[in-house]
Formats: structure tokens, C-alpha cells, sequence
């Protein structure tokens, strides 16, 4: 008899479909879902920016190709990250906004803008760009990533375990993106040594842990 | 407002009582450089104020400045009007005087970047 499983019944009305079980529980457990829906979309607002300008970004290492594809795996990683947490603001009762700069303005981390001074014309002038600004530019980006998905976890804890499990696996690789980082840095600026302890990911975009479980080929 | 020996400035930080931080009607007094930041010194003395991107970006430590004065040099995204009204971003503020803020703004400061047409008040507030 159902009134004897503890779990078959609870605030939701067999049959409501104006609320969400996967939002009542974690209300329960002390956390704001809505709260966490927007602190959710500000996050991946930022992996969807990184995205972006890190196409940009990794176009200014020519001639660095070692960099190039180290950006470019880091680069398809934050869109994996984007994919991932898109179907959970959406299971939360949110959406995406419908223009994207309002997008970009919530994101939670500043534009990973290329490090130059406009010319007189309003362009970017390049000429002068050194490799190290670039790099650094990436890392401090990764940083901003670190904070906001440590945030998301310590939010997530003991309260929505489907959203700590996302946040957690991204956070994995935005530090091994940081460690990529502060390694290529090092050298380039410093002449120093501080290995990430990483040699390759398997092909680019791997997302070892963010897209171990799939939701489709796309993403 | 006096300078102690070695830059060092009291910045004393005020916890609304309305606040839903931990830290609720408290107001904690600390000692910080000219080259830290009011965020990473109150959370390295065991005082966790919100923040989020730590670059004077996202706008989650948004603070009000009630006495002193501090400067941004490193803040992504903070207008001559956050200063006019006395608004500061901690992540990123650092110490010029003897100081005195107000923690856990961020509802009300979204609400005058909207109100003057800056980011991101209305993407937030709107979304």
C-alpha cells in the first residue's frame, strides 16, 4: 500500500504538474531553488562568454601552436560546461534569456576579452600583443570559474546532489585548466617550471569529467 | 582617520541585522593593508562575506562605503557612479583610510546599476 512508502507521497499532489518534486526537495533541504536556478545561468553565462572569446583568444596565439590547442581544449570544455547545466536551470523552472547580452551582462565572470588597447579606427590594434598577456588573460578566467563553481558546490551540499554532481565534475577541470595555465605562464613570462602534471586530453573538447555521461553526441 | 605604521588601515565591517548572513547584526573590525583587499583579509580572519568572481565583476559583494575611502584598481566592471553613491565591490577594494562599509548590498545595488542603466542590474533583475 502506497501509504506505507514513505517516499510516494509528499507535498506535490499525484498528478500536479505546476510543481516540481526535484524543486520541493531541495527546498526542504534548506536551499532556494529559484536562487539557485539564476546563480546557475550567471555561471554558465560565463562558460558561454569564455567560449566565445577564447575562439578569439586562441586566433592571437598564431605561431604558438602548443598554446593554440591547449586554449582550444579549454575553449570546447566551458561550452561543455554550458551544455551540461543548460537542461538543469530549465528542470528548475528557468530559461535562458532571449537576448544575449542581457546573457552576457549576468555572467558571473568578466569578459576573457584579447589584451590590447583600441586603435585610433575603434579596432583592436594587435601589433604589439605579447603571448603572456594572452595566457594570462585565460588564467585569471579560469579563476573566476574555480570561484563560481566552489560557490555552486558549496551552495549545492547536502541539498541538490544532481546539481553538486555538474558542479563539482566542472569544477575538475576548470583546475586542470588553471594548472594548464599557470604551467604555460610560468615559462613564457618567468622562465620557470611549475608543471600542471598533464601531458594531452584525448581529443580536444574531451571534457573528461563533464560530459562522462552524455546527454547526446551534440553536447 | 589615522594611518597605522606599515599601511595598515582599521577597516570595521558592519553586518545589517536584517542580513542572512551567519554573521547577522555583527560588526568586526580589521586590520588591512594598502595592498589587500578588504574581501580576502576579513575571509582569511574567519569573516565569509559573499563574493563570487573576486574581480570586481559579478557584483555579489557589493558593499556600502559609510566612512573612508578605497580604491578599485583592479575592478572589471565599476562605474563613477558606484563611487558617487557609495557603493564599493570588496573583492577588489583596497584600503586608503581608516574605513567603514556595510556588507551584503547586492539586492539594493543591482537595483541602482538598473537604475542607472548599468550591467548587471537589468539582466538580472529582469531575468
Amino acid at each position: 500500500m502506497s501509504e506505507e512508502k514513505s517516499h510516494a507521497t509528499g507535498t506535490v499532489e499525484p498528478g500536479d504538474t505546476s510543481k516540481r518534486v526535484g524543486m520541493e526537495v531541495i527546498r526542504e533541504r534548506g536551499l532556494d531553488p529559484e536562487e539557485l536556478r539564476e546563480k546557475l545561468i550567471d555561471a554558465i553565462g560565463a562558460e558561454f562568454t569564455t567560449y566565445y572569446y577564447y575562439t578569439n583568444l586562441r586566433m592571437h596565439l598564431a605561431g604558438e601552436e602548443d598554446y593554440k590547442e591547449i586554449t582550444e581544449d579549454a575553449r570546447l570544455e566551458d561550452r561543455a560546461h554550458f551544455e551540461l547545466v543548460v537542461p538543469r536551470i530549465y528542470e528548475l523552472e528557468g530559461s535562458l534569456p532571449n537576448d544575449i547580452r542581457d546573457f552576457a551582462d549576468r555572467a558571473s565572470c568578466p569578459d576573457a576579452e584579447v589584451p590590447t588597447p583600441m586603435d585610433d579606427s575603434g579596432g583592436f590594434d594587435t601589433s604589439e600583443l605579447e603571448v603572456e598577456d594572452i595566457l594570462e588573460v585565460l588564467l585569471e578566467a579560469e579563476r573566476c570559474a574555480i570561484r563560481t563553481w566552489s560557490e555552486i558546490c558549496d551552495m549545492t551540499r547536502g541539498a541538490d546532489p544532481r546539481t553538486y554532481d555538474m558542479a563539482q565534475r566542472i569544477l575538475n577541470e576548470e583546475m586542470d585548466h588553471e594548472a594548464w595555465f599557470i604551467e604555460l605562464l610560468s615559462k613564457e613570462r618567468d622562465d620557470e617550471i611549475n608543471p600542471a602534471g598533464h601531458f594531452a586530453r584525448g581529443e580536444p573538447g574531451d571534457a573528461p569529467y563533464s560530459t562522462n555521461n552524455r546527454f547526446n553526441d551534440s553536447a | 582617520m589615522t594611518q597605522s605604521s606599515n599601511e595598515m588601515w582599521t577597516v570595521t565591517i558592519v553586518v545589517p541585522e536584517g542580513s542572512s548572513l551567519d554573521e547577522a547584526g555583527e560588526t568586526y573590525d580589521l586590520e588591512v593593508g594598502t595592498d589587500e583587499t578588504i574581501l580576502a583579509t576579513a575571509r582569511s580572519a574567519g569573516v565569509w562575506l559573499p563574493a563570487d568572481c573576486q574581480q570586481g565583476w559579478c557584483t555579489t559583494c557589493a558593499a556600502r562605503l559609510v566612512d573612508g575611502d578605497v580604491v578599485h584598481p583592479n575592478a572589471r566592471r565599476y562605474y563613477d557612479e558606484d563611487d558617487e553613491a557609495g557603493y564599493i565591490l570588496p573583492c577588489t577594494a583596497k584600503p586608503r583610510t581608516d574605513t567603514t562599509i556595510v556588507v551584503d548590498q547586492h539586492d539594493d545595488f543591482l537595483e541602482f546599476r538598473a537604475a542607472n542603466d548599468r550591467p548587471p542590474g537589468n539582466s538580472k533583475l529582469n531575468g
